[in-house]
Parts: structure tokens; sequence; C-alpha cells
């Protein structure tokens, strides 16, 4: 077993022993779950939604190529820049030249996984340019030196007095724990953030063809406020996050916010198109839409290309049994849960735990169940197990355990003598009606979970003795 | 450079999937829903109870008469002496112009354009009210819409902590897909022409970031007022 290997479940560990995240995650999810059952519920025919949804995600994959450049060239029509960046390297250069040749000191960001997976925050602090997070969650974590356990509720493992406390300490503000006065002055410091501010970052749920237009999703209006207040924008977009005409949103952005929290559509959506016009009081002169590939046109050829339809709801984590009880810190990448165990190995592929990230799932289908687009996620993560051992990533015991127990299983001798055995060993190691630790190398299967006892008989015998009482009573 | 190789990329990989996802494209049709709830009988009440929901006031009102009465209470409320609007003539509303000139509430040049912008931005930053019209609203889900360019500057629904906007009962609009058809409608192809941004806008700024409790205003207006007209 590599270093590498117990890193995660270290990960896991301090997840699982970490009460106030677990009650946080567990609030979150429930309250995210039942919000979007009942918003998906309200629906007149939300079937039919979702196969609108996942037809026009594959429909613009299958024309991705086409598209990109209809969107690229309407946005230079408009007066926008348009960088194509292969990988996150080229994105960082890009916009890090471009705050240095426009005199950028301090930049302002709304929400952006793309900017998380590459990293940019870290190199524009490099270059020297103050980054500021504006959403409440991620600003509380930029200040904490935190990362998120959460794609929607980033922060919701710090409790209301550990925000009072960073908040004391960054913001000056009296000590409370009340969350009306951190709103207060969380809004006032940020506001002082975005009219001093030389450049705004924000991501992109959806690129319009058509229209050379990025649209952004959010509930808190800072968003609106990095792509409005500041003189430049730059909006960094997944080349694979495109729809190619306005009325498709109309399918998209219902599904996206329902799934996300619940609501019928976000507090503010903004479909922008290239910088202020001639003659506009306010926005930005200038506007530049960074196109990020970073390995996403090679994923599009090969078998985890539905991985690319998806967009970025939340959904599958809220669902998920194995997020409920770890949240978003253990996955280790940008991207978490059921999908972020498919993205993360994709996208981030340098991350050393990556191929044991599809295994943090119980294969249940409650992802796929909830996905907007319907993506096979289990099977999408079965085929990167499949992957992971092909590529030898894992130890040869392990092979030699499965293939003796296909041998078992295949062998009505041999299994029932296995039950017996196994119930001799679980005799040995039951504490309380419960076996905490199984032995090496099984321990780390229970370094998490307890074992059940067996029960006082195998299926067979009893089935056995049934039958038998059954044949003589 | 990286253009031509994304690109070829791309082209390369959709040699081996492009059948695989036209399948899946052609699985279901891609026309919108023009809306996506039962229909309700009233379009007003519809928007007004949403509206209610997301913690935001609608005020319906009979005639241009009874909306300016509203207006005029909700700034003399807040003791708006200063406003940041819409173009008026763009605010369907007559009348308006001589209700801000009577109470001596004065239209702040919201022109932040050219050097000196950030100063600009400071003294606008103080304003009480953000006064709009909008271009459609959407029953079923509580949203404005709200097309900004020339004469309409994004921050007349941005800046202050309370906006009041004036919505048309003719503006009124089932659902999201009948909003869009609605835009093509009227301005087609050319409809990002006069405007850089398209907003929707769903109720006050909201968070639940701290213990996922509901605090309304983080950023933008905690306070969003709609006389329907």
């Amino acid at each position: 077993m590599s270093t590498h290997t117990l890193h995660f479940f270290d990960r896991v560990d301090t997840a699982l022993h970490d009460a106030t995240l677990r009650t946080a995650l567990d609030r979150a999810t429930t309250r995210f779950v039942g919000n979007r059952a009942g918003a998906i519920g309200a629906l007149s025919d939300a079937d039919r939604l979702r196969d609108q949804a996942r037809a026009l995600r594959a429909y613009a994959l299958s024309r991705l190529d086409e598209l990109l450049e209809r969107l690229a060239e309407r946005v230079e029509d408009r007066g926008g820049h348009v960088c194509w960046a292969s990988d996150g390297e080229e994105a960082k250069r890009y916009i890090a030249e471009l705050a240095r040749s426009r005199g950028v000191r301090s930049i302002v960001k709304s929400k952006s996984m793309a900017s998380e997976e590459i990293h940019l925050n870290e190199a524009l602090e490099r270059a020297g340019v103050e980054v500021v997070e504006t959403d409440l969650g991620e600003y509380i974590l930029q200040i904490a030196g935190e990362t998120p356990s959460h794609i929607i509720a980033p922060a919701i493992h710090k409790t209301r007095e550990q925000v009072g406390a960073l908040f004391e300490q960054h913001l000056g503000m009296p000590p409370t724990t009340e969350v009306p006065p951190m709103i207060r002055a969380a809004r006032q410091a940020l506001r002082q953030r975005f009219l001093r501010a030389d450049m705004g970052i924000s991501g992109v749920n959806f690129g319009v063809a058509d229209e050379g237009a990025v649209v952004i999703v959010e509930n808190e209006g800072n968003a609106r406020f990095t792509t409005t207040v500041p003189r430049i924008h730059v909006a960094i977009m997944g080349i694979e996050r495109i729809v190619e005409r306005l009325e498709d949103l109309a399918v998209m952005l219902q599904v996206l916010a329902r799934s996300a929290t619940g609501q019928k559509l976000s507090v503010y959506t903004s479909i922008i198109s290239g910088p202020a016009r001639p003659g506009e009081a306010d926005g930005p002169e200038e506007f530049h839409l960074v196109l990020l590939d970073n390995g996403r046109s090679q994923i599009l050829g090969g078998q985890y290309a539905e991985a690319l339809m998806c967009i970025r709801c939340g959904a599958c984590l809220n669902a998920c049994p194995v997020y409920q009880s770890i949240g978003g810190h253990a996955y280790g990448g940008v991207y978490s849960g059921p999908i972020g165990a498919i993205l993360t190995p994709l996208l981030q592929p340098d991350l050393p735990d990556n191929h044991l990230l599809p295994h943090a799932s119980s294969l249940c289908g409650a992802c796929q169940e909830v996905c907007p687009v319907r993506i096979a996620i289990p099977d999408l993560l079965l085929r990167l197990r499949a992957d992971a051992v092909k590529a030898g990533k894992f130890h040869p015991i392990e092979k030699t355990a499965i293939q003796t127990y296909a041998t078992m299983m295949n062998n009505p001798a041999l299994y029932r003598a296995s039950g017996k055995f196994a119930h001799l060993g679980a005799r040995l190691l039951r504490r309380k009606g419960r076996i905490r630790r199984l032995p090496p190398p099984l321990h780390l299967w229970t370094r998490g979970r307890d074992f059940p006892s067996l029960p006082a008989q195998t299926f067979s015998e009893w089935w056995e003795e049934r039958e038998r009482q059954r044949r003589s009573g | 450079m990286s253009r031509n190789q994304i690109l070829a990329n791309l082209r390369t990989s959709l040699a081996s999937n492009r059948p695989w996802l036209e399948e899946v494209s052609r699985s279901a049709p891609h026309a919108p829903p023009p809306f996506v709830h039962p229909p309700a009988a009233d379009l007003v009440a519809q928007f007004c109870e949403e509206l209610a929901k997301l913690e935001g006031r609608a005020y319906p009102v009979a005639d241009g008469e009874e909306a300016l009465e509203v207006i005029g209470r909700l700034l003399d409320e807040r003791n708006a002496r200063q406003v940041i609007a819409w173009d008026l003539e763009q605010i369907d509303l007559p009348g308006l112009p001589a209700l801000l000139a009577e109470r001596g509430v004065s239209l702040l040049d919201a022109d932040v354009q050219g050097p000196g912008r950030k100063e600009r931005l400071q003294t606008l930053e103080p304003v009480a009210v953000c006064l709009s019209g909008v271009d459609c609203a959407i029953a079923e889900s509580g949203s404005m819409v709200l097309r900004h360019g020339p004469g309409r500057p994004r921050l007349a629904s941005l800046l202050a902590p309370a906006h009041i906007a004036v919505v048309r009962r003719s503006q009124l609009v089932r659902g999201l897909g009948e909003a869009l058809a609605l835009l093509r409608e009227r301005h087609g192809a050319t409809l990002f022409d006069a405007t850089s941004h398209l907003t929707f806008i769903s109720g006050p700024s909201r968070t639940a970031d701290i213990e996922m409790t509901l605090s309304l205003g983080i950023h933008g207006p905690p306070e969003v007022h709609v006389v329907v007209v």
C-alpha cells in the first residue's frame, strides 16, 4: 500500500471523525435533496424536460467544434476577445499577462469551477495581483485558507461561531454569533472590493453559440457585480459548456436551478454578450472569453465522453450516501461526489489518489436517478475501476482475492465451506454483536465502518433446517 | 495555434463518438416548452404569489395613478432623495418624471465609463433606491426579464438596497420558454445588438452559506418591490 493511497483513506478518516462536518453535511444534503425532489415533482412533465436536456447536451457535444467556432466568432464580432487555452498554463498565462498589461492590481472573482481546476488564484497572486473571492461561502473559505466541502454550499462545514471569529479577525467586526450582522459586514467589505477592482473574473454556466453570449447563474448578485463594475471582465468557460441557441436555455436553466437548489430559476441569470455597448452607462469596457480545453477535447473521443454532458448542478453529490458521509474535502480534487469521482481523474489526471475515487461509491444508482441529463454515472465508475485495475494501480493480492471469490461463488461445495469458515472467523472477532476491526489487509475496510456480525446460521443451514421441519411437520 | 489544435482534437474525437451523440440528440425533441408548470388562470395572481415566496413584494394595482402612489410611498419610506434609474421614457409609466420632480428626487447620472470610473462608482454607492422597468415578467417563477444597454443601466437593478420595478400586466408571460420566444419575436436576430446584458431577476439577493440560514441582500438588493400595473 503506497503512501499516496493512505492519503485518500486519511482524508476519509478525518471527515468521518469530524462531527461538525457530518452534522453540517447531513443538514445541507437533506435540505437539498428535499428541495430538489419538491421542485422536480411540481413539474408538469419532469421526465420529458430531462430527456430534452440530455438531447440538447448530446447535440451540442456532437457539434462542439462548429459551435465553439461560432461562439468565438460572434464574441469577437461584438468587440470581445477570445483566448483558446489548451491547458491551465495557457489560460493562466493569458490572464496574468492581461492583468499585467492593463495595470490590474485588484481582481474580484465569482464562483468558477474551471478556474479552481487550473488553480488560477495562486498563479495571479504569484504575479502580484490581489484576488478576492466574492461568493460569501468562497470568501469565508478564502480568509480561512480552506477548500470547499460542498459545491453549492462551499463553507457548510464552518459554524456561525467560526465565521464570526474569522470576520472579527479579518473585517474588524465586533464579536457575534448572529448571522445578520455577519451578512451586513460581508456585504460592506465586499462592496468596497467590487468598486475598487480593476478586473472581474467569472465562470460560465453555458455559452450560447448563436448569440456570442455567456450565461452565469447565481443567487447572491456577486457575479452581477463582478461582470458589471470592473473595467475588464474575463469569463472562463470549459469548452463543453455550450448550447447552440438562446431558446435552449428554456430547458437547461430550468433543470439546472431545480436540480441544484430546488429553485424554479436562480435569483440572477445574466446573459452577457461582449463588452458594454457604445453609449451604455455601465458594464465592462473589455470582455475576454477564455475557452479552456484542459483535456476535454480528448475525453470527447473516449468512453467517458458522456461525463462532458454534466452541467455542475450538484444533485448527484447530495443524493450520494458516500458523499453525505465524507463531504467534498475527502475527494481531494476540485470536483467531488459521484460525478467528481469521474471528472477529477479525467480533468486533474496528476492527482495521486485518482484511481481510488471511483471506489468511493456503493454503486446504488441514486446519482443517475437524480442527474438532470441522466448521465450513466455508475456505469462510468465501473469502467474507471476496470481501467485502474488494467493499469496495475492495485495490489496483485486484490486481484487474487477477487479471483478466489469468483471460484468460490461458482462452486457450491466450496461456497458452503467458505460460509462455515467465515462464521467461525466472525465469532472470534465479534464484540457486542459487531465487528469493529477486520484483520489486515481487510482492516482498511473497517477503518470507517463496522462490519455486521453474521447471524448464528448460514443461509444454507437455515434453508436446510426449514425444509427438514416442513417435511417432518 | 491552440485554437487549431483544440479544433483538430475535437474533430478526431467526434469521428468516433459523433454517431452515438447524434443518436442521443435525436432521442427527444429540442423545442423548449413554453412553460413547465400546470398553467394558472390568473397570471397576475400567480406572479405575485411566486414573488412573495421568494421574499419579494408585489403590488398589483388598478392603474397608473395607483402605481405612482405606491412608488411615491416606497420612496418616502426610504427617504430617497436620489435614485439610479433607467431613462424614464424606457419605464412604461406616464407621470413618473413628475412624481420624482414633485418630491425633489433627483436622477443620478449612472455613467461610470472612462477615466474616474472608481470615483464615480463611490459617488453612486450610497443611493437608497434603484428604479427600472422590465421587458417582460414570468408568472410561474416570479421572475423579471431586463434587457440592459444604452439608457438601461445594469446598476439600476443592482446597486441600492431597494429595487423598485414597474411591470405592465400585458408584459406577463407564463414561462421562461414564452419569455425567450417573446424576446425573439420582438428583436429577431438583433437581440444582442443593443443589449449587452440580459438579466432574469427572481426576488431579492440571497445566500444560505452560513449554516444554511437564509439571508437576504448579501450583494444585490435585499428588497425587491414590483408594481404590477
